[in-house]
């Protein structure tokens, strides 16, 4: 990594701490091949996902990101952070954002807390905005959480969407430090194209078109995706930011020891790796027991890669999503060493920290 | 024409498991059971190796393999 002119490191956002959680409901495709007339072997051909977990209906996208944000924070050994940001495409309310709630729970009354808005990608462009946090000088500490309940916005006999998507929540913790230790974040590539605004959306419920039920479609007030076109865009995007990135970094394919794309889904994943010429070992997948959660699929997938130790200290990390906006964006980072963390689904007595 | 057939059948061996027997010119996707989300790949992998944009609209299930090569091959001009 490169120093300033006066010789000493650049000040970077270092990560410090991960965690993850998913809802104790567990849904296996069985669960769902009846109700929508389909089986097993059709939603795992498609798709890669056997299972997925699913919020209680008593429980808010808040929930989900106060426990996985209480176990980053575990995890880094921090009790408090002065900056959270959530990413989240299904926020409790309308108004005001999630985040400053989570922050009141978890004792951080007084942080800096907002939500950021860029659907899957979410939490690519929150780890950027808690980086410049860092970088600027506003924070010394930032907690950035993904977290998404697609179950509510989902249509429930939506055949398509509705075996695909899953609720969950992940988050990291950054710090200040310097660009070249490890955990240090960057460079990123971010990226959107609003004219596919209608490729990825939830169309009633905002100021454009009110969820009022006498004048909206039952489609309008559900969550809708067209799924050949975003195949084809996520693949030609993803694989795009991935090498923007690299380039940035002056790094090749060759470098990236762990890639940790979006969770979409395992054949999208396929379909990116191939196109980078990466094998498709070196790409973490969490989709198959998660199914696509939307802005928590990364942090869950680097959570559950470090709680199962195949995220190693030293690792070069490749984070690249795509999403709703459209949008896209990558990030660069080397793994941390950092003390064990829950595998996301667990939810017995926490560890110590 | 042969050429653009044989290609395509090599595109599609690498995308969609299928005894090879099974990819015949008067084969329809549908036939082959090709689902939607291979069709798109089918269609990304025509355009990076052929050099050929084919649309989600004309990649349809009915379209059979000879018809698709024909297309290709139209295309590319030759």
């Amino acid at each position: 990594m490169s120093a300033t002119s006066a010789g000493r490191p650049e000040r970077a956002a270092v990560l410090c701490g991960t965690g993850g959680w998913l809802p104790r409901r567990k849904a296996g495709n069985d669960e769902l091949a009846d109700r929508l007339d389909t089986d097993d072997a059709w939603i795992r051909t498609r798709t890669g996902i056997r299972s997925r977990h699913f919020a209680a209906p008593e429980e808010a996208t808040s929930d989900l990101a106060v426990e996985a944000g209480r176990r980053a924070l575990a995890n880094a050994g921090a009790e408090t952070a002065d900056a959270v940001v959530v990413a989240t495409t299904t926020p409790d309310r309308t108004c005001p954002a999630t985040a400053p709630l989570v922050a009141a729970r978890l004792g951080l009354t007084g942080a800096a807390a907002f939500d950021v808005g860029a659907v899957c990608t979410g939490f690519v462009y929150a780890l950027a905005t808690g980086a410049g946090l860092i970088t600027s000088g506003v924070a010394s500490r930032v907690l950035v959480i993904g977290a998404d309940v697609y179950s509510r916005i989902v249509d429930p006999e939506d055949r398509q969407n509705a075996v695909v998507f899953g609720d969950g929540a992940g988050a990291v913790v950054l710090r200040g430090g310097h660009a070249s230790e490890p955990g240090a974040i960057g460079p990123f590539d971010l990226g959107s194209d609003g004219a596919h605004e209608d490729m990825i959306t939830v169309a009633a419920g905002g100021s454009r078109l009110p969820a009022d039920p006498a004048r909206t479609s039952r489609a309008e007030r559900h969550f809708v995706m067209r799924g050949k076109e975003v195949y084809r865009h996520a693949v030609a995007r993803m694989a795009g930011s991935a090498r923007t990135v690299l380039d940035h970094a002056g790094l090749g394919v060759e470098d990236v020891d762990r890639f940790v794309p979006h969770q979409a889904n395992l054949r999208i994943l396929r379909t990116v790796a191939t196109d980078l010429g990466l094998p498709f070992d070196r790409c973490a997948t969490h989709v198959e027991t998660a199914g696509n959660t939307g802005a928590a699929s990364i942090p869950l997938a680097l959570a559950d890669s470090h709680a199962s130790r195949v995220l190693r200290p030293g690792d070069r990390v490749l984070l690249t999503a795509f999403g709703g906006g459209l949008t896209w964006g990558s990030c660069l980072l080397t793994w941390p060493s950092l003390p064990p963390t829950p595998e996301p689904s667990h939810h017995g007595e926490e560890p110590n920290p | 024409m042969t050429a653009t057939y044989e290609q395509l059948v090599s595109i599609l061996s690498t995308l969609h498991d299928a005894p090879a027997d099974h990819f015949r010119p008067e084969a329809t996707y549908a036939d082959l059971d090709v689902d939607s989300l291979t069709m798109v790949e089918i269609s990304i992998h025509i355009e990076r190796h052929l050099g050929v944009t084919v649309e989600d609209s004309e990649l349809v299930p009915d379209l059979t393999l000879g018809a698709t090569a024909a297309l290709i091959h139209t295309r590319l001009g030759a």
